[in-house]
């Protein structure tokens, strides 16, 4: 008897093991919770997904859908968009992209083509933000939170080295104020550490002003140039001046006054009247007789959607509804930063949040970081070597050739 | 003719089992294997073909890993030991205690109850060079303080102190339980006979705890061996390369850029570092068992 029983558990645990297979197998499409659709999107934490969030419940109520949010950081998200990607059906409906991931992404089918599913831009968004979403004339993505680039400061030290924040105009200026903040006892200039990509993204601002970039017109590196070498010396002539700390160290330090000067991202910090710490755009100048450059490097976060969604229509309409001028004018107050006119340069908005003239200002002219499918690797191979020259365990000869080397077969690859 | 039946069915019943096994443990890790000699590329499985032995070459060429494979050696063996001397004491002094020894048990256990995120967060809010209580207490002491996450000199050392706390209650749980089991009348003996503190700790104490110390001493070798998720939340592997791990060189270089055949490549040569670290443990551990 025993023995008979036995064999029945062994074979309605294998009946269970396939039972399961099959309905995974023959699951709907298109969940449904009480009659309800149900989505889900895929979202960076912190504010920029927040605010999306913040919209949600009356899309969910005028659509009779139920939407469950997911908010990662960086990395995960990429890799949980791409891991998504190779199935047949998607597990998300909406995704929020970092624009560096565009060439990868498009080049493997990654995003629905929203041109071909009607979607398209209104005269309103800031018309440089939208280069990175599209590839010819077909859009990919849509511009959501306005990243670019600025210059933190705290108010007092500024003040104490004879500078408002608008009259911050080079990046002589910049160092002025930092030796003056470090003579104080102070941090002059924070630099950011953390991951390489971390660190290439707080460099290439300055990199920017002295007239380099990281590749030229045919994607080959240059990163052992004597622009290159003269940014490197500079940014680490001013981190001798202060410290090298993650995001929110940087935030805190200048908010608190114990640091002077950072290279920042509104979403990081949305500074008030009374607030300690305030932006201003970063210096397109090394000094008032040098060339100009744009400086502000983007990093606008793009919002999209799966090509293997199991909801595409509601996807676009979640998309064209967060997009909508009146949705993200109201997202302001949240900490949210529209890549649209309507938003930044609306009279009532500025009032409160003045600093945002600031970032509309960067946001018309930034500089998007290159559109090359080994951008990830190649942030890696520059961000370690740099970060070696800086920590001073390397020269920056050493550095920089074997940077140099390591991306030109990166490219050639 | 029952022997073969009864034999027949000995191995219906362990069918299971084995598939489970099979499934779970044996095909990932014989995949692995397999796409360590490819250029598997997540977003382009397509394009995937053999590749032989490149991705090992590549590997062991490159000196970010050479870099990663001595930091986690060192690593290791630093956080083993102190980890295996701390919680010994730690064990010694809990048996010791008359009353109490329920309480500190609990209490001591704590931070190996803690999940490493957590772990990590809280430290780095105690080392933070803003807020951080141990830089407010060294300024108040008029000592220097430092960023200890961010410079080449503290890094290391740091991510070091945080896994030996977590990790000390582990062996002293496990050492605590061994101690339990020595003969009192072992101990009263080397009483009677005028052994001193450390005669009966060497000579008494550790024979007959051996085992437990060979267990614990493998298991932390092969748990360290993979340290991630504290030097990823805090460092990130850097400064400089410093706190840099073969787990975290492989998440960065392998997993991050979805490259899973360079990635599993990583994978296999750390299993067998791991092997060899541990072989010796093992074969103790085995023969006396």
């Amino acid at each position: 008897m025993k023995r008979i029983v036995s064999v029945l558990l062994c074979v309605l645990l294998a009946a269970s093991v396939f039972a399961n297979g099959a309905k995974e197998q023959t699951s709907s499409t298109t969940p449904e919770v009480e009659g309800k659709r149900k989505m889900t999107i895929i979202l960076r934490g912190g504010t920029y997904g927040k605010v999306i969030e913040e919209c949600l419940p009356e899309f969910e109520k005028a659509n009779n859908v139920e939407i469950e949010a997911l908010d990662l950081s960086f990395d995960d998200l990429h890799s949980k968009i791409a891991l998504n990607a190779v199935n047949k059906e998607g597990a998300y409906d909406l995704c929020m992209v970092d624009g560096s991931w565009m060439a990868e992404f498009t080049e493997n089918n990654v995003l629905l083509n929203l041109s071909e599913a009607g979607y398209s831009f209104d005269d309103d968004i800031i018309p440089a933000t939208e280069s990175i979403c599209k590839v010819g004339d077909d859009i990919y993505l849509a511009p959501y939170f306005g990243n670019v680039t600025v210059m933190l400061y705290n108010k007092t030290l500024v003040k104490a080295a004879g500078y408002n924040g608008s009259d911050i105009k080079t990046w002589d200026d910049v160092a002025k104020i930092a030796k003056a903040a470090n003579a104080a006892g102070k941090n002059g200039y924070l630099i950011r550490g953390g991951s390489p990509d971390n660190i290439v993204s707080d460099f290439l601002p300055v990199l920017l002003a002295n007239g380099g970039w990281v590749v030229d017109g045919n994607n080959k590196p240059t990163v052992d140039t004597p622009a290159f070498r003269a940014a490197l010396a500079q940014y680490i002539s001013l981190y001798e001046l202060g410290d090298t700390m993650d995001k929110d160290d940087i935030v805190a330090q200048i908010d608190n006054g114990s640091a002077a000067l950072a290279v920042g991202w509104p979403g990081w910090y949305v500074p008030s009247a009374q607030s300690n710490g305030n932006y201003t755009p970063i210096p397109s100048q090394l000094t008032a007789s040098s060339a100009s450059y744009n400086t502000a490097l983007y990093g606008v976060w793009c919002i999209g959607v799966p090509s293997n969604s199991a909801n595409k229509d509601l996807g676009v309409k979640l998309l064209t509804y967060l997009m909508d001028k009146d949705v993200l004018l109201g997202t302001v107050k949240n900490g949210g930063v529209p890549c649209r006119y309507s938003s930044l340069t609306n009279a009532e908005v500025l009032k409160t949040y003045p600093q945002l003239a600031t970032v509309c200002a960067a946001l018309e002219k930034g500089v998007y970081r290159p559109v090359i499918a080994q951008w990830n690797d190649f942030t890696t191979i520059l961000g370690t070597e740099m970060d070696n020259i800086i920590k001073g365990t390397e020269t920056m000869d050493v550095g920089l050739a074997r940077a140099q080397a390591e991306l030109e077969d990166l490219m050639a690859q | 003719m029952r022997s073969m039946r009864s034999g027949w069915f000995a191995r219906l019943m362990v069918l299971p089992t084995l598939v489970v096994l099979l499934v779970l443990t044996t095909y990932p890790f014989l995949s692995t294997i397999g796409y360590s000699f490819t250029n598997y590329s997540y977003l382009k499985r397509a394009a995937t073909v053999f590749i032989g032995l490149q991705n090992y070459v590549k590997l062991l060429q490159t000196r970010y890993f050479q870099l990663a494979v001595r930091n986690t050696v060192v690593f290791t063996i630093l956080a083993v030991v102190l980890e295996m001397v701390l919680g010994m004491l730690v064990a010694l002094f809990v048996r010791s205690l008359r009353r109490g020894q329920k309480v500190m048990r609990i209490l001591l256990l704590l931070p190996y109850l803690l999940p490493t995120t957590t772990v990590a967060m809280i430290w780095k809010m105690m080392l933070s060079p803003n807020y951080g209580i141990l830089n407010q207490a060294l300024s108040a002491l008029h000592l220097p303080v430092h960023n200890w996450f961010m410079e080449t000199g503290t890094a290391f050392p740091t991510i070091l102190v945080i896994d030996v706390w977590q990790n000390v209650p582990f062996v002293f749980l496990l050492l605590y339980a061994c101690l339990q089991n020595v003969p009192k009348r072992q101990y009263e003996a080397a009483r009677i006979d005028g052994a001193g503190g450390w005669q009966v700790f060497w000579h008494i104490t550790v024979p007959n705890i051996r085992e437990g110390i060979g267990v614990c001493a493998l298991l932390r070798t092969i748990d360290t061996f993979r340290l991630f998720d504290k030097v990823n939340i805090l460092t990130g592997g850097g400064p400089a390369g410093t706190t840099s791990t073969i787990t975290q060189y492989i998440y960065t270089y392998g997993i991050k850029n979805l490259k899973f055949g360079f990635g599993s490549a990583g994978a296999v040569v750390m299993t067998l570092l791991v092997l060899a670290l541990s072989s010796v443990t093992i074969r103790n551990t085995l023969r006396a068992s």
